[in-house]
């Protein structure tokens, strides 16, 4: 993890008492793409919006809302290129856990590994924070779960959340719209609302994407599948 | 060492002499578990020897690992310790991590790993584990020292596993018998087996004999019956 030259952390505190590295790295996150997330009481919904710069852009190519196995599923806030590394990491923990123990590994097990990983980068020489924070949903024990993970490498139990640009808004909304009975449906139509708030222009099924997690498993919604529920948003 | 070789004594060199330490010992030893429908048992004889000599006629090969799950192991007796002692240092600590118990077909691939570890100077061990699994059903996993692991419903291990074996593939699987239905294995049968089966180890296998301790793993917990073999 050092590079050659540094064996010191580039990651120290100020006067305050604050990490000004990880602060920063906040920063990047609440610059990012909105990302959503909702526990229901049958299941989770994770959204993010993916908005590309020009028409040029090759839609569904890349994806943001990625498996990392079966049952859990994980989007982001922030920089792209850190996503996909802790993506790669998270998938193998996974694997890894299952070659131990032969089960599905815990999304508490998972987030609590790819949480170590990223603090670590805020304690070894010579590297960065990650720009990311990570919304992780997963299903195990009969019951959803929804937790963030921060550049800080802290975590979070969320019963509904949203991060990056206007979190604050989204929050505010989730608040009022979130109720412990709600279904995986219309937690999907509330995720598409949060997201719409601070959209900057028209919402299709190609500049969102929307992830669930349940009892059958984690997937990726289909882009007519978004279509339909789009459909159903004023 | 060098210049000695068994087969060209005319190189022998004076002086030199072959120290050789053999890290292993077979202190003999059988394990047999059953498992049924919604109980395990295990059995484990309690004769600790080497050559034709006994150390001791009271060592209990058995390992309670949880409420669920009980290690059954054979061989070389340091080996055994140090298996059963990391196994259970690894199952404390992954509940610590999860704030709950290790399933018993957890314990089972997690053993495996953990003997392929040392697959390049192996722990010479003959595994069985018995417990109920996360359905609430019998379960008996088999290992060969470096790891392979299968789950089966009956399975014979230690110095008079050969001789066990082929009886409880009758006796259970109703192998090479005519005639015969198939019924579920009930708990009272399987304990009168496992006792008739060590009686026949102990007439034959001079490793195996003085008593038997038998776990019996259910989901209201593990009760524990010890019966005497010959001591001879």
């Amino acid at each position: 993890m050092a590079s050659e030259r540094y064996s010191f952390s580039l990651t120290t505190f100020s006067p305050s008492g604050k990490l000004v590295q990880i602060e920063y790295a906040l920063a990047a996150v609440a610059a990012g793409g909105t990302s959503v997330g909702i526990k229901a009481s049958n299941g989770v919904v994770i959204a993010t919006e993916n908005k590309h710069k020009s028409i040029l852009y090759d839609e569904h190519s890349v994806n943001k809302v990625e498996m990392i196995t079966g049952h859990i599923g994980m989007v982001y806030s922030g920089m792209g290129p850190d996503y996909r590394l802790l993506v790669t990491q998270a998938r193998k923990m996974a694997q890894q856990y299952f070659l131990m123990y032969h089960e599905p590994i815990p999304t508490a097990q998972l987030v609590q590994r790819l949480a170590t990983v990223m603090q670590e980068y805020t304690q070894s020489g010579g590297v960065r924070p990650f720009g990311v924070s990570l919304l992780i949903c997963g299903w195990d024990g009969d019951r959803p779960y929804l937790f963030q993970c921060d550049p800080s490498g802290a975590y979070f139990a969320w019963k509904a959340t949203a991060m990056g640009k206007n979190f604050n808004n989204g929050k505010t909304f989730l608040e009022k719209r979130y109720t412990e009975d709600l279904e995986l449906d219309d937690a999907v139509h509330t995720a598409i609302l949060t997201l719409k708030e601070g959209f900057e222009g028209q919402m299709t099924a190609d500049n969102i994407e929307v992830g669930i997690c349940d009892a059958a498993g984690f997937r990726r919604l289909e882009p007519a599948h978004v279509k339909d529920y789009l459909a159903n948003i004023p | 060492m060098l210049g000695i070789n068994d087969n060209f004594p005319e190189y022998a060199l004076p002086g030199v002499k072959k120290v050789h330490f053999e890290p292993y010992a077979d202190n003999g030893g059988s394990i047999v578990a059953i498992a049924g429908d919604d109980f395990a048992v295990i059995g484990a004889d309690t004769r600790l020897s080497t050559g034709f000599s006994i150390y001791t006629r009271e060592q209990k090969k058995l390992f309670k690992l949880s409420d669920q799950t009980v290690l059954g192991a054979t061989g070389c007796w340091c080996d055994t310790l140090t298996l059963t002692r990391l196994l259970q240092a690894r199952m404390q600590m992954y509940e610590h991590e999860h704030n709950k118990a290790m399933t018993t077909p957890a314990v089972a691939q997690m053993l495996s790993t953990m003997l392929y570890y040392k697959r390049f100077f192996p722990y010479y061990v003959s595994n069985i584990l018995a417990g109920i699994d996360s359905e609430g059903k019998g379960c008996v996993y088999s290992y060969d020292p470096i790891g392979h692991c299968e789950r089966s419903t009956y399975r014979a291990g230690g110095s008079a596993g050969a001789q066990l074996q082929p009886l409880l593939d009758n006796q259970i699987g109703l192998k090479n018998m005519q005639n015969v239905t198939e019924a579920p294995l009930p708990k009272e049968k399987a304990l009168a087996l496992l006792k008739d089966v060590f009686i026949s180890a102990a007439e034959r296998d001079i490793y195996t004999g003085d008593s038997i301790y038998i776990l019996i793993i259910t989901a209201n917990g593990i009760q524990e019956e010890k019966f005497e073999l010959r001591k001879d």
